[in-house]
């Protein structure tokens, strides 16, 4: 395992040093410079543009200028947005990563799940009403227009019904009163979120060590949630930062769901397919054989395996479940890495394009590396390879 | 076998083949039929098809340029009856106007052209870019069989999407150079990967050590053995991957970072310009967007049909005994 | 009452194509400690046999008959009680044993796991160490419990999964093609193994075979089946020395022995029917040296000749072999 996950490092830091040499020679082709940009205005001299590029290092041989970017790359100076001039790409960057991190994590967790779940009953009562609606309505999410569909949900929802905001990161009108900075409270719900998150993975770790009665580890477990929940439910209604958590979150509901949905469907049909498929195999004849209840054999055999292909296209198809959240965020004007690209684009802010495109391509590498290595802790024949 | 079969003169090796891939084709159509799904992709896909052939005819015999031209045309018909743009569905506008007057229908038909050319185009572009260095990869092996894959390493993770839109900050992106940049990305990524797979169980079969035995050359081997019994599989990708273009044009659409003069993404994204698409606008004009919108995932979930119809002759594990 | 009984048992799989008749009016006993063998071509209804008494069918299966366990009719049991008849009364060791572990599992988890399921008050450490045990009675270092099936070879995975069917201490295991995947070496040794355990625990097995060979070694008793009917069953030797159904005797004499005199192979013409459709009369007929009209028409029966030693034939050979021979030849 240690091998594998050493040789899994080495890969991702070449595709990352690829992909970033992609992008530069992409850049670098674009026909003129950077001082193209104010040819048309007659106030800058000539002068003034050369000292320009000079700054820049344009004026520097291709591969100096691209020993340069990887160089500054790795330091993260990226350079300054000219939309939020005087503000470095980085920062922006540093503040925006997290929030699709964020949207996308918890989307692709509950999908993932919800089409684990549903594909496997789906396949173990294969041909009745529940496979051809699941069926249906798995290829419509699927291929549905999602921009159209994002702003049809928030019209229902938000418009029409007025349950969910229009859109946004946060309500400006209940910000206003409070003098907090929307990053902090922000970075404060990761802190406790994660917190929570870890307490109740080592509470799992320890409950398996204490080899408990099935009774009594299932009461331990649920001890834990009800305490991370009271906890969690406490922070919410009591605090200031509480409240604007709340407000964080209740903005986060319909875009989390619209990701959720159009990316529900595809998994749903393929783990139907990959159980149907694992069904057929010798080992769950085996496990039915030796007395098994029809649940364990669905859940423990057939559907384990099942998830093994499941992961594995998840892993092939991340960078578009990346390119689903910069629609999504666009919809939503959520202020993520995807509206920020749009944004950058459409202001012919090309540093903060560049960043944002380079740091999302990485957030894909990473998250790529992620799986990997849980597909390796899910299938032991791969941890020897 | 009787005397005079023996005589019969033989069978060029080409009308051999065109006649086994005749039979073969009449046996898979078989096969294809079984899949309810594959003939209702089928359906939609055809009636995407007619409705593209009949824009121009419409356009040379019926339809008046100044008033139907999806790009440039006006009613004035519906400002002197005292309506507004944009008018509602009529008689004389199947599905209305939009807000500068032009006739939708009219441009729902002229963009399903579009839509066909480019999604079968960026497709055959990944097709045939996968299924070559599939072949060469899985038939040499060794460095270049590493660089082809790293490099799919690398592809799958550029999303697509967010990519085309970076470079829209760098050139121009026209409908051609979308098709190109989207057809290469695809094909050096995942249909790599999943065709080599296959090559190198065809590579196995005893058929290619004969004809390398017998003194073919590499370039033989892999043109007229591996990729040959590739295609099958390449086929349905494309199918997958013409999908997946068009979903890509219409969002890229949407966002406006394409120059397209009329398509089903750029429909929806006036509507959503114009204010049509959120709040109570909505309610307005539906038919501004909902066509649009509606064709783009028919014809998006017909081609996947098509491929999951296709899918259940093409990976023999999965058919019904 | 005999341990199991299979009483006129008959199945059909409905497809899209027809109905397949693949089991046909079988009956047969097996006694406690009894070895039974059940030798056919493949294709003939042997694996269906045994998927039938464990009731693990698909779901296109129709059965009719009764199959008696402990005097217990299995097809009347609800599914709730025929899961715990499962393994706990009568196990099975399947054909292609390679595959019937769950590549995800530890072997050791999941023998655990069938021990555990029949009986759940077992604790966690004493199963561990009862699969030891199991590892040692089947010639395998308890090092190897947790392995996982990758990291096995053909032959310990083969005895892993042996080990596997006797963890519950069943009443009967049906052996289904037990070492069909593994070099003959291998296969003597793991033979020879469980054939010991059988008769140290006092089990029954049912080993269903195609090779004539592997059932003659470990069978008290052999049932001839040919395209899902049971033509011959009788005690081992008596089916050896003098077969009645003219297949049978084709079959034992494309069995090269290993002891004795060396034998010309008898073939017989033709292909095994097509289960769709199955030929009227004896089921043999087409390919029977000796068929007549008699043979077209009417269905022979199961008859006994000996005691025990029954057959399903018009024709029954009763010194004819060297004719057969001749014939064939």
């Amino acid at each position: 395992m240690k091998r594998y996950v050493l040789k899994r490092i080495v890969q991702i830091i070449f595709t990352m040093y690829i992909f970033a040499t992609i992008v530069f020679f992409i850049v670098a082709l674009k026909p003129g410079d950077i001082s193209q940009v104010y040819i048309e205005n007659q106030r800058i001299p000539p002068e003034a543009r050369e000292a320009l590029k000079q700054r820049l290092g344009l004026d520097q041989p291709l591969h100096i200028q691209y020993g340069n970017f990887l160089r500054n790359l790795i330091i993260g100076n990226l350079g300054i947005s000219h939309s939020n001039y005087p503000r470095p790409v980085w920062d922006i960057i540093r503040e925006r990563l997290p929030r699709t991190a964020t949207l996308f994590l918890a989307a692709t967790l509950i999908y993932f799940a919800m089409a684990y779940y549903l594909g496997k009953l789906i396949a173990w009562r294969r041909g009745g009403w529940l496979d051809y609606s699941a069926t249906i309505t798995g290829v419509t999410l699927w291929t549905i227009y999602s921009p159209w569909f994002g702003l049809l949900l928030i019209w229902i929802f938000g418009f029409k019904l007025g349950w969910l905001p229009l859109g946004k990161f946060l309500d400006p009108l209940l910000w206003r009163k409070y003098e907090v900075g929307a990053n902090e409270v922000f970075h404060q719900m990761l802190l406790v979120g994660g917190g929570a998150v870890v307490f109740l993975l080592g509470v799992f770790l320890v409950g398996r060590r204490l080899r408990l009665p099935p009774r009594a580890r299932l009461a331990f477990h649920l001890g834990a949630v009800a305490l991370v929940l009271g906890g969690l439910g406490y922070l919410l209604t009591n605090t200031l930062y509480g409240l604007l958590a709340r407000d964080i979150l209740w903005h986060m509901v319909l875009p989390v769901v619209t990701l959720t949905l159009i990316g529900f469907g595809g998994y749903m049909l393929l783990m139907r397919d990959s159980m149907l498929e694992v069904v057929k195999e010798d080992f769950v004849l085996a496990a039915k054989a030796k007395g098994l209840p029809d649940k364990v054999v669905r859940d423990k055999h057939a559907a384990r395996n099942a998830l093994l292909p499941l992961v594995t296209s998840f892993a092939l198809a991340l960078a578009f479940v990346v390119d689903g959240g910069v629609i999504i965020e666009r919809v939503f004007s959520w202020p993520g890495m995807g509206l920020t690209l749009l944004e950058a684009v459409d202001q012919k802010d090309l540093p903060l394009a560049i960043g944002t495109f380079v740091f999302t391509g990485l957030f894909a590498v990473l998250a790529h590396f992620l799986v990997d290595l849980l597909y390796a802790y899910l299938d032991p024949r791969i941890r020897y390879d | 076998m009787t005397e005079a079969a023996s005589l019969r003169p033989l069978e060029s090796p080409w009308h051999a083949r065109l006649r086994l891939w005749r039979r073969s084709l009449a046996a898979n159509w078989e096969l294809f039929k079984e899949s309810k799904i594959g003939l209702i992709g089928l359906f939609i896909i055809a009636f995407f098809g007619l409705l593209s052939i009949s824009h121009p005819i419409l356009m040379a015999t019926v339809w008046d340029r100044q008033v139907y031209d999806p790009v440039h045309g006006f009613d004035w018909e519906v400002i002197k009856a005292g309506g507004q743009n944009p008018a509602p569905p009529s008689l004389r506008h199947l599905l209305g106007t939009d807000p500068w007057g032009r006739d939708v229908f009219s441009q729902l038909a002229y963009s399903a052209r579009t839509e066909f050319f480019l999604g079968v185009m960026a497709a055959l572009i990944t097709v045939i870019i996968g299924t070559f260095v599939a072949a060469i990869s899985a038939y040499y092996g060794g460095f270049v069989d590493t660089f082809f894959m790293r490099t799919a390493d690398v592809m799958i993770m550029f999303p697509p999407i967010a990519f085309l839109i970076l470079l829209s900050a760098i050139f121009p992106l026209s409908l051609w150079s979308f098709v190109l940049v989207l057809g290469v990305l695809y094909g050096f990524g995942t249909i790599t990967i999943v065709l080599k797979s296959q090559a190198l169980s065809i590579q196995v079969k005893p058929f290619i050590e004969a004809a390398k035995v017998s003194g073919g050359s590499s370039l033989h081997v892999i043109f007229s053995h591996i990729i040959p019994n590739l295609l099958p599989l390449s086929f349905l990708y494309m199918m997958f991957n013409v999908t997946n273009a068009i979903f890509s044009e219409a969002v890229l659409s949407f966002f406006g970072v394409i120059n397209v003069n009329m398509s089903w993404g750029l429909m929806v994204q006036m509507a959503y310009e114009a204010g049509y698409l959120t709040g109570a606008g909505i309610t307005q004009a539906w038919w501004l967007f909902f066509p649009a919108s509606l064709s783009i995932t028919a014809l998006c979930a017909a081609f996947y049909f098509v491929g999951r119809g296709l899918d259940e002759i093409v990976n023999p594990r999965l058919r019904k005994i | 009452m005999a341990l199991l009984e299979v009483r006129h048992l008959t199945l059909h799989y409905r497809t899209k194509r027809g109905e397949v008749n693949a089991v046909d009016n079988v009956s047969f006993t097996l006694e406690r400690g009894e070895a039974l063998g059940i030798v056919g071509e493949s294709g003939c209804g042997k694996t269906t046999l045994a998927l039938a008494i464990m009731r693990l069918l698909p779901e296109n299966a129709y059965l009719e008959g009764q199959i008696f366990f402990k005097e217990r009719d299995l097809l009347a049991l609800p599914e709730e009680e025929m899961r715990r008849v499962r393994w706990k009364g009568i196990s099975m060791i399947f054909q292609a044993a390679m595959n019937s572990l769950d590549p995800v599992y530890r072997v050791g988890e999941q023998i655990v796991e069938a021990m555990r399921t029949h009986e759940p008050t077992i604790s966690p450490e004493a199963a561990r160490e009862r699969v030891a045990e199991l590892f040692q009675l089947v010639g395998m270092s308890p090092d190897l419990i947790d392995r996982y099936p990758h990291e096995m070879s053909g032959g310990m995975r083969q005895r892993a999964v042996i080990a596997m069917a006797l963890a519950s201490n069943p009443d009967v295991i049906i052996a289904d093609e037990p070492t069909t995947a593994l070099d003959v070496i291998v296969q003597d040794r793991i033979l020879a193994q469980l054939d010991e355990i059988r008769k140290r625990l006092d089990m029954s097995v049912i080993y269903i075979s195609h090779d004539v060979g592997v059932i003659a070694e470990v069978s008290d008793r052999v049932g001839v089946m040919y395209a899902g009917k049971l033509v011959e069953i009788g005690p081992t030797a008596a089916i050896f020395k003098s077969p009645h159904h003219p297949y049978t005797a084709a079959l034992m004499s494309a069995f090269p022995r290993l002891h004795g005199e060396k034998q010309e192979l008898l073939i017989v013409p033709g292909e095994p029917p097509n289960l769709l459709s199955p030929p009227p009369g004896c089921r043999f007929h087409p390919r029977c040296p000796y068929a007549t009209e008699l043979c077209q028409k009417q269905e022979p029966l199961l008859e006994p000749f000996e005691s025990t030693h029954l057959a399903a034939c018009w024709h029954p050979l009763l010194q004819k072999r060297e004719t057969l021979r001749a014939r064939a030849g």
